[in-house]
């Protein structure tokens, strides 16, 4: 194994723990806000690391670059899609309270 | 077994799944759903055929497929704009069974 | 080691799309329902990536699961805010000999093709063969844009009348009473600056992404169908943030893209024909520059027809400045 894989295997299993978690979290937790709080987090760290491991072992720094970007953009969408999930749900309790 | 086969079975699997839906659910929402599954697995079919052969995969059946993507959103858009219509006009969102006043 | 890996992938995909398709069907909740297609979509995307088809698996992505969800979710609140009557309730008579008949159908659809193409004899030498072999005829290194554009170039001139047929045809069908409708998607307050401000800073990457796509299709994975999915994801993100407002009629310029492709396609194989060849059949040393022409016509010729499907409006146009949020 070359010092590529010796860094890139632990960062990829810890971002699959992540997931694991962010999921966990998904599926046990009782209400939208902390499911969401589960997912975005722990999803953003894992899928950060992962990108981290699959650029360690990319063959060029252009391939590496993409991969950044791809974890950017996911964090974007995923910030703004867990803002608007979370205002909707606010929205509907209060509506459900009145 | 290879993979190919793997997921024709799923294309099978989901084509049956989707006649179910399109034959018990009323709603038409429903039924437009049920119809894009069918058709997807029958792009997952040709997909999955086209790389049959482990050396080459076929580009002709993926081209269709993409053909078949596109066309599939444009009958879905106007199927919905006929369900959109039937509501505004009658407030039913299923086609009434023999009773039609 | 690997092999096993791939195979415990691949089942575990195929699981969850069989799952998440039952899903579909069986929830009782509309809204549910079209949420799981839309899973059911992204599932797809990557199991068209499995299965060595990354032009299928972005088209599937922006307009299976994308814009066809965008579509779905806007005739959902349709259904849901005109509400003019009670849905007219049928007696709830469980006629279960019906459901049995109809799971019965289902199960011989399912039974039929798992028997039949468990024994399809794989093919000696296809459509496809031919085609790889014949790619340098057509300027363009990548088979599948090639199929698209120069082999069977025929099926996309049609698509492309099939989907401006839709478009005219829901506008027939949708345009009708003469009472102005409310907007389903008022932005007042509605989703507040943050969603504005995202649009403004993924709107010119949506753009960049876009024209690669485009360019990207005559040697990669890419093409106009992508380019223009991608296109009409932007413009259902203006319509939804109000930078782009529903019009009673379309503009000239808004007219012309929506049939550019259609008719620069049609030139085209007029002028082949006229210089001697067959419709379609470009000469050797044009044929990139015009599956090019060609593409950059229908990449824009998919993208509008799309955002007025979802709009569900006949045009487009831009606020007044003074109530641009």
């Amino acid at each position: 194994m070359s010092w590529h894989e010796w860094l890139a295997v632990p960062l990829l299993l810890s971002g699959a723990v992540f997931f694991l978690t962010g999921t966990i979290g998904l599926v046990r937790f009782p209400d939208t806000w902390s499911r969401l709080h589960a997912v975005t987090k722990a999803d953003n760290v894992g899928l950060g690391l992962m990108v981290a491991g699959l650029a360690s072992l990319s063959a060029s720094a252009a391939v590496a670059f993409k991969l950044v970007l791809v974890w950017v953009l996911a964090m974007l969408a995923a910030t703004f899609s867990c803002h608007l999930i979370s205002r909707y749900s606010l929205r509907e309790s209060e509506r459900d309270d009145r | 077994m290879t993979p190919p086969v793997l997921y024709a079975l799923c294309a099978a699997a989901i084509f049956g799944i989707a006649v179910y839906g399109l034959l018990s659910r009323p709603h038409l929402v429903r039924r437009l759903l049920a119809l894009n599954m069918m058709g997807v697995a029958v792009f997952l079919l040709l997909v999955a055929f086209a790389r049959r052969d482990p050396e080459v995969t076929d580009p002709v059946p993926h081209a269709m497929v993409l053909t078949g993507i596109v066309i599939a959103v444009s009958a879905t858009a106007f199927g919905l704009a006929l369900v959109r219509r039937l509501y505004r006009d009658t407030g039913r969102t299923g086609l009434s069974e023999s009773r039609d006043p | 080691m690997t092999e096993a890996f791939s195979w415990v992938f691949d089942g575990l995909l195929v699981i969850a799309l069989v799952i998440v398709a039952a899903r579909v069907v069986f929830t009782p909740v509309l809204f549910k329902a079209i949420v799981m297609f839309i899973v059911f979509g992204l599932l797809m995307a990557i199991a068209w990536g499995r299965l060595d088809a990354p032009h299928v698996a972005l088209a599937e992505a922006a307009i299976g699961a994308g814009i066809t969800g965008a579509l779905l979710l806007a005739a959902y609140s349709d259904l849901v805010s005109v509400r003019r009557r009670r849905p007219h309730l049928r007696p709830r008579v469980r006629v279960l000999r019906r459901h049995a008949f109809f799971a019965a159908s289902a199960a011989l659809a399912f039974a039929a093709l798992a028997l039949v193409l468990l024994q399809v004899p794989a093919p000696e030498s296809g459509a496809g063969t031919l085609a790889v072999a014949n790619l340098d005829a057509t300027g363009v290194a990548e088979g599948v844009t090639a199929v698209l554009l120069d082999f069977r170039a025929y099926d996309t001139l049609l698509e492309m009348a099939v989907l401006l047929l839709a478009v005219y045809g829901a506008r027939a069908v949708l345009v009708t009473d003469s009472e102005p409708r409310p907007d389903p998607w008022p932005t007042e307050g509605r989703h507040g600056s943050m969603v504005a401000a995202l649009v403004g800073v993924l709107a010119p990457l949506i753009v960049v992404t876009a024209g690669y796509l485009l360019w990207v299709g005559a040697y990669g994975p890419g093409g106009a169908f992508q380019a223009g999915a991608v296109l009409a994801a932007l413009g259902v993100l203006l319509r939804l943030t109000g930078r782009l407002e529903p019009a009673a009629a379309s503009s000239w310029p808004q007219r012309l893209v929506l049939v550019a492709g259609l008719i620069v396609f049609s030139l085209v194989g007029l002028a082949t024909l006229f210089a001697g060849g067959t419709f379609l059949d470009y000469p050797e040393a044009w044929a990139y520059p015009l599956v090019l022409l060609i593409e950059i016509a229908l990449t824009v010729s998919i993208a509008l027809p799309l955002i007025l499907l979802f709009s569900g409006s006949p045009g487009l146009a831009t606020p007044a400045p003074e109530d641009r949020r």
